[in-house]
């Protein structure tokens, strides 16, 4: 697999605090990356470094093997924290002025207004633009060149849930071209939503990285509700409990390894109570973040 | 370069205030400075004895060749308008942060800062060339006689004004640069040339010879003031070469200046 982005080391500091710390990281080539952590946990101190607007303390990163110059910016799309634009000039104006930046045929601008549906207002002013568009525009900017990377900070912060459904769309379907993304969010449910590989960053730490798939492969959780008094005792008695508690009226049972849904319903139904609710639940990438958080 | 040129040149040439400052400018430059002769006959009309004790005819303000210093010494007063341009134009960058997308889409920094450079390079270009044209063609009208040879000696100041505009928006775009606040960046643009006398006169007596390496001197050094030839008075119709080196220099260090700070800054 071709690598698109190798980070070795690479460290920053803003005085005393540090905002990343000896991060080595790989990206490959068609991956949709993840990067997750709580607010203030290095994720856009990272992507500054890796788009060239914050020096690093130390530490290096390649391009697609190559050391990084602004040639291969022209390369990469990006939106980092919000939009930025300029607001006195239209949609339109401003990619044009993208276009000259990024040395790329003005033709492409079109398509990309088309792809983020903005071709209506494209010749209205950005500054008159609501925070969606705003986001729309800076993804059809960053499409503008033909991207083979495409670099994208919490790009559905503060987006009403539409606006969020439909920036989670495009994603996809950006992805479905086989680009490479790299996602910075401090939203689970959105990297588990779109993401093929993640990792999670604390206070400027690397503290995991893998593929999202193998997340959702760990022991299961069922989400039990049965009309029996003694529905918890019954459940402490099975086997394959490993852990038990109660949530909203019902009862959350964590498996050990070898059981699954089917044996505790089975069980249940010999010890003579009808589950009226029984769900299985793989762990979601919510659960695994906390535990990474916590065990670390 | 001239790409780079074009960037910013298409940033600023759909931006309302760009044209308004720059058409006050020109437009202030051109009248001011062909109504010379007009404010002369003024003059005269209003207060009674002005026109009998001194013939304005006789005042050859516009005559070859002394039409060049005297526009050209005029003009310099109006470069600050050219000059609060340029910390506007810088400025809005860091307010908007487009500094920050510019580098991100594949600017380097020093392009970035190049391209500022650029505009400031060609709004001193058209200053020159606007000057050269009123003080071409008023030299012709107002000129009695006009002998030839006359016509184009001290036109050497007119590199002068070049430099002299130049080196004054390099200092704006380096304010811009380290300030990177509009407001104040404007109000220490027009204080700098007070502060720099205050400066002056209190090392006037220990280190005079230190003056004319002061920045904004430097940039006031290189056109002399030329009124006083009309009472009587030797003045100095010539470059000199250190005037030009020392300003240059200034020139340099303003932008070099400028893109360490962007160089080293996290933006």
């Amino acid at each position: 697999m071709e690598t698109v982005l190798t980070i070795s080391n690479l460290t920053k500091h803003f005085g005393r605090i540090k905002a990343v710390n000896n991060l080595n990281l790989e990206v490959q080539r068609g991956q949709v990356f993840g990067m997750l952590g709580p607010n203030g946990s290095g994720k856009t101190t990272t992507l500054g470094m890796l788009m060239g607007v914050v020096n690093p303390t130390a530490g290096q990163f390649s391009w697609f093997g190559e050391p990084p110059t602004h040639h291969i910016r022209k390369k990469i799309g990006a939106v980092l924290e919000h939009p930025i634009f300029y607001p006195y000039l239209s949609g339109q104006k401003n990619l044009e002025l993208n276009a000259m930046i990024k040395q790329c045929p003005a033709e492409n601008i079109p398509n990309v207004l088309d792809l983020v549906e903005l071709t209506e207002r494209k010749d209205d002013k950005y500054r008159t633009y609501s925070l969606g568009m705003k986001q729309r525009l800076a993804i059809a900017s960053a499409l503008l060149n033909d991207p083979t990377v495409l670099i994208l900070d919490e790009p559905t912060n503060g987006l009403d849930p539409m606006g969020i459904a439909e920036i989670r769309e495009l994603i996809r379907k950006i992805a479905a071209n086989g680009k490479t993304i790299i996602l910075a969010s401090h939203l689970l449910d959105e990297v588990q939503k779109v993401c093929t590989h993640f990792c999670v960053l604390r206070r400027g730490d690397l503290i995991h990285t893998g593929p999202v798939g193998s997340v959702g492969s760990g022991a299961e959780t069922v989400e039990v509700i049965a009309d029996s008094e003694n529905t918890y005792e019954i459940l402490m008695s099975f086997a394959g409990a490993n852990d038990i508690h109660r949530e909203n009226g019902s009862f959350q049972v964590a498996l050990r390894d070898g059981f699954d849904s089917k044996d505790l319903n089975k069980f249940l139904f010999e010890k003579g109570v009808v589950a009226s609710h029984l769900v299985t639940k793989k762990k979601s990438l919510e659960k695994q973040f906390l535990e990474i958080l916590a065990g670390s | 370069m001239v790409h780079l040129l074009k960037i910013d040149l298409k940033k600023l040439t759909s931006y309302r205030t760009f044209w308004i400052v720059c058409g006050l400018y020109f437009i202030t430059l051109a009248f001011t400075t062909a109504s010379g002769m007009e404010f002369l006959k003024w003059l005269a009309r209003t207060f009674e004895g002005f026109g009998s004790s001194l013939n304005i005819n006789r005042i050859p303000i516009y005559h070859f060749p002394d039409v060049w210093l005297n526009l050209i010494y005029f003009s310099g007063f109006f470069k600050i308008i050219l000059g609060i341009m340029t910390v506007i134009s810088i400025t809005n960058e860091f307010q908007y942060r487009t500094l920050r997308q510019n580098v991100i889409d594949g600017l380097s920094r020093w392009q970035f800062l190049a391209s500022k450079i650029l505009t400031n390079v060609l709004l001193s270009f058209l200053s020159v060339a606007m000057i050269m044209v009123i003080s071409f063609a008023t030299g012709l009208i107002y000129t009695p006689s006009v002998n030839w040879t006359y016509v184009f000696a001290d036109m050497e100041f007119l590199i002068a004004y070049f430099i002299e505009i130049f080196a004054f928006l390099s200092f704006a775009l380096m304010l811009g640069v380290f300030i990177q606040r509009s407001g104040l960046t404007i109000i220490l643009l027009l204080l700098a040339r007070m502060l720099e006398l205050i400066i002056r006169e209190n090392i006037d007596e220990y280190v005079p010879w230190l003056i004319e390496f002061l920045p904004l001197e430097s940039i006031a050094n290189l056109v002399p003031m030329p009124l006083e030839r009309y009472a009587f008075q030797e003045i100095r119709d010539y470059l000199t070469v250190s005037s030009i080196a020392i300003a240059l220099a200034w020139t340099f260090l303003f932008n070099y200046f400028s893109y360490m700070k962007l160089k080293h800054s996290d933006i």
